[in-house]
């Protein structure tokens, strides 16, 4: 401390804003180098490869035998990286800046010309960034089921994408949570119930209101049957006899879901499923003869497919005409009517851009009001 | 907005956090070139002001200045001016000393290059060159504390605010601090220090500002610090011809009683009229054996303030 060293080549400090791109990449290193030299990070990793590995190798066994091998093992290895993507996402994000402001680390940033959106930013793709991680982790299993083929690259590469794009969101909600908390332990609670909110919440609440638009139908259901004058005393057709189609109309309350699907919208497996544009089977290449059972191959969805499945029929409403084929063909893909998925990630863009907007003015300094218990510094 | 004086310039802030008023009125002069220290008890809102003049807080009431601009509407103007170390050591565990200095230069809007040079120079400044590769948990807290410190340079700031930097610091760090600070002064920085330690001021310390109960309650320089009624003790052998020596000067003294070993303490108005006593006693035969100021400048101000300590 004896000799005080002026700056190498004095030159008056610049006050101009700093460049977007540079600042951000600088929180970004500042926040991957202590990910990177921490324990924690590698730890989660390695959880997350066993987890995912053991489930896979869980599914293998089980739907070994069925048809669709591939396509249903990718399904759910894409709905398993997503559901644990949206419990480790929060855990990354959501201590990112309350995290720095207990440590102390916070204050020192905010004195240095860096803009809180800057910052925000920085945090926001470090955390993305380290998620993506556990995305990248998995890759090995998915490719895996990629190879065992019934998956176009168009769907996994849409698969992936939107993957990338929900933990992008479930990060930049517990980043925009954690400026505006006080304290990280009640961020990451906070961000794990929005996360929820969206997962879980989205289907209660959708369950709850199929109530809301109970109307009573008259529905016409078909079905194939025996003639009566062919049934003997016992109740066996003669091995003569022809099936034929009957029809047969009764009233029941039905809820019209295509009103109130939209609730759905923003869960984060919808988003995923209902943007994915599954290759369905030609319209009677399964089930569907009137005689006897069908030896093609059934159409079976894998998990992200079901749902997509399920949002459409919801989407379409209830179905007051079944016709002989459909009852005969179990289940029948839907085609894609309005895609639902851009209506979820718009309210998903929305939350998480508004409390990131809300966060960026808490930090914005000097502050003039502080939450309560807030200490600067 | 701006005006040519540099240094800080505070008129009448105020500040409160919910009902509890922090600062309730402070008036606070910092020239450039000069130490200015800022003294007062725990909770008198010295943490509070250094926070208004980093541009960390708003005040409620009253103008500040600091290098010729306003903090709430031109922050970058000002942070891009200030050093600011904070009471509290905020530490990046992994990160290394280096990397730390260049981090914080880069988001100064320093070039690479010259970030890392400037980080190497202060590492030698500080004295933490054998840590600049270590990752900050290992240095101990004075070590930390100096690392703060050059923090608070990298950007070579005209004007430097340091809450309590000489905490945790070891006697020999402290004298480096010290000359380190006069330096800094010497080449126009304007410094201010929030300390504790009030015999450390007493020498970095060109002026000084009291704080007490959120309001600026003196200000005065370290001249006129020591040219203020003082008291001295006085140790001689024995004191029972101190006392009678004393007395028949007409000087008044009380017995100190927080001392292991007895002394006087006489009230003296100006250095000349203790040079005078010391020099009228031993013409008098009394053996004395010790004379000297009782605390330090700003220390004998802080009590004679009578502010009541929390």
């Amino acid at each position: 401390m004896s000799t005080v060293t002026e700056p190498s080549s004095p030159q008056p400090v610049r006050t101009a804003a700093l460049p977007f791109r540079s600042a951000v990449r600088t929180i970004f290193v500042l926040e991957m180098k202590q990910r990177l030299r921490g324990k924690g990070w590698y730890w989660m990793l390695g959880i997350w490869f066993v987890v995912i590995g053991f489930i896979f190798v869980l599914g293998t066994g089980v739907i070994g035998t069925m048809d669709n091998q591939g396509g249903i093992l990718f399904d759910l290895i894409v709905g398993f990286v997503l559901l644990f993507g949206l419990l480790v996402a929060p855990g990354l994000s959501a201590n990112a800046v309350n995290g720095d402001r207990a440590g102390g680390t916070l204050a020192i940033l905010q004195v240095t010309l860096i803009t809180p959106g800057q910052l925000l930013a920085g945090k926001w793709l470090a955390s993305w960034v380290g998620s993506l991680a556990f995305l990248v982790l998995s890759c090995p299993f998915i490719f895996w089921a990629l190879a065992l083929g019934g998956v176009n690259l168009q769907e996994a590469l849409v698969s992936l994408v939107m993957l990338a794009v929900e933990l992008g969101v479930a990060c930049a909600i517990g980043v925009g949570v954690s400026s505006l908390a006080t304290r990280p332990l009640f961020s990451i609670v906070s961000t794990y119930m929005l996360v929820a909110l969206l997962a879980v919440g989205t289907v209660i609440v959708f369950g709850l209101s199929t109530l809301l638009v109970m109307e009573e139908r008259t529905v016409r259901s078909s079905y194939y049957t025996y003639p009566e004058s062919s049934i003997d005393s016992l109740g066996v057709p003669a091995p003569d006899a022809e099936m034929e189609c009957v029809a047969q109309t009764y009233t029941t309350d039905l809820p019209d879901t295509q009103y109130i699907t939209w609730i759905l919208a923003a869960n984060p497996f919808v988003v995923v499923a209902d943007a994915v544009p599954y290759t369905l089977p030609e319209p009677g290449s399964t089930g569907g003869q009137p005689m006897g059972y069908s030896t093609g191959p059934f159409y079976t969805p894998g998990v992200m497919e079901t749902i997509s499945q399920g949002v459409r029929s919801a989407q379409a409403g209830p179905d007051l005409e079944v016709t002989c084929e459909e009852s005969m063909g179990g289940v029948q893909p839907l085609p894609q009517g309005v895609p639902i998925w851009p209506l979820g990630l718009g309210i998903q863009l929305l939350l998480a851009g508004g409390l990131l907007l809300i966060g960026r003015r808490r930090l914005t300094m000097p502050a003039r009001r502080l939450t309560q218990g807030t200490r600067i510094a | 907005m701006t005006n040519d004086y540099g240094g800080i310039v505070v008129e009448g802030v105020a500040r409160s956090f919910g009902t509890v008023q922090a600062i309730r009125d402070i008036d606070f002069e910092a020239p450039p070139g000069e130490v200015t220290a800022l003294i007062g008890p725990n909770g008198s809102g010295k943490t509070t002001l250094m926070l208004i003049l980093a541009s960390l807080l708003a005040p409620d009431l009253g103008t500040v200045r600091v290098a010729g601009f306003d903090p709430v509407s031109h922050p970058a103007e000002v942070r891009s001016r200030v050093g600011w170390m904070p009471d509290t050591l905020g530490v990046w565990d992994s990160l290394t000393s280096l990397e730390v200095l260049k981090t914080l230069g880069a988001l100064y809007g320093m070039s690479a290059a010259d970030s890392a040079r400037r980080a190497e120079e202060l590492l030698v400044s500080v004295n933490l060159t054998e840590f600049g590769r270590q990752p900050a948990r290992v240095l101990s807290r004075g070590q930390q504390q100096r690392l703060s410190l050059a923090r608070a340079l990298i950007h070579d700031p005209a004007v430097l605010l340091l809450d309590e930097p000489a905490s945790g610091l070891d006697p020999g760090s402290r004298v480096e601090l010290r000359s380190l600070l006069r330096s800094l002064a010497a080449d126009g920085k304007t410094i201010v220090v929030s300390s504790h330690v009030l015999s450390e001021l007493d020498e970095i310390a060109d002026r000084a500002v009291f704080v007490s109960r959120g309001q600026s309650v003196k200000s005065q320089t370290l001249d006129e610090a020591g040219s203020q009624t003082r008291r001295y003790y006085v140790q001689a052998e024995p004191m029972s011809a101190l006392a009678e020596a004393l007395s028949s000067y007409g000087v008044r003294f009380e017995t100190r009683g927080d001392s292991r070993r007895e002394e006087f303490l006489v009230q003296l108005g100006s250095t000349a009229e203790a040079s005078w006593l010391l020099r009228t006693l031993v013409m008098s035969d009394v053996v004395v054996t010790a004379f000297a100021p009782a605390g330090g400048a700003l220390e004998e101000t802080y009590m004679s303030l009578d502010t009541d300590r929390r």
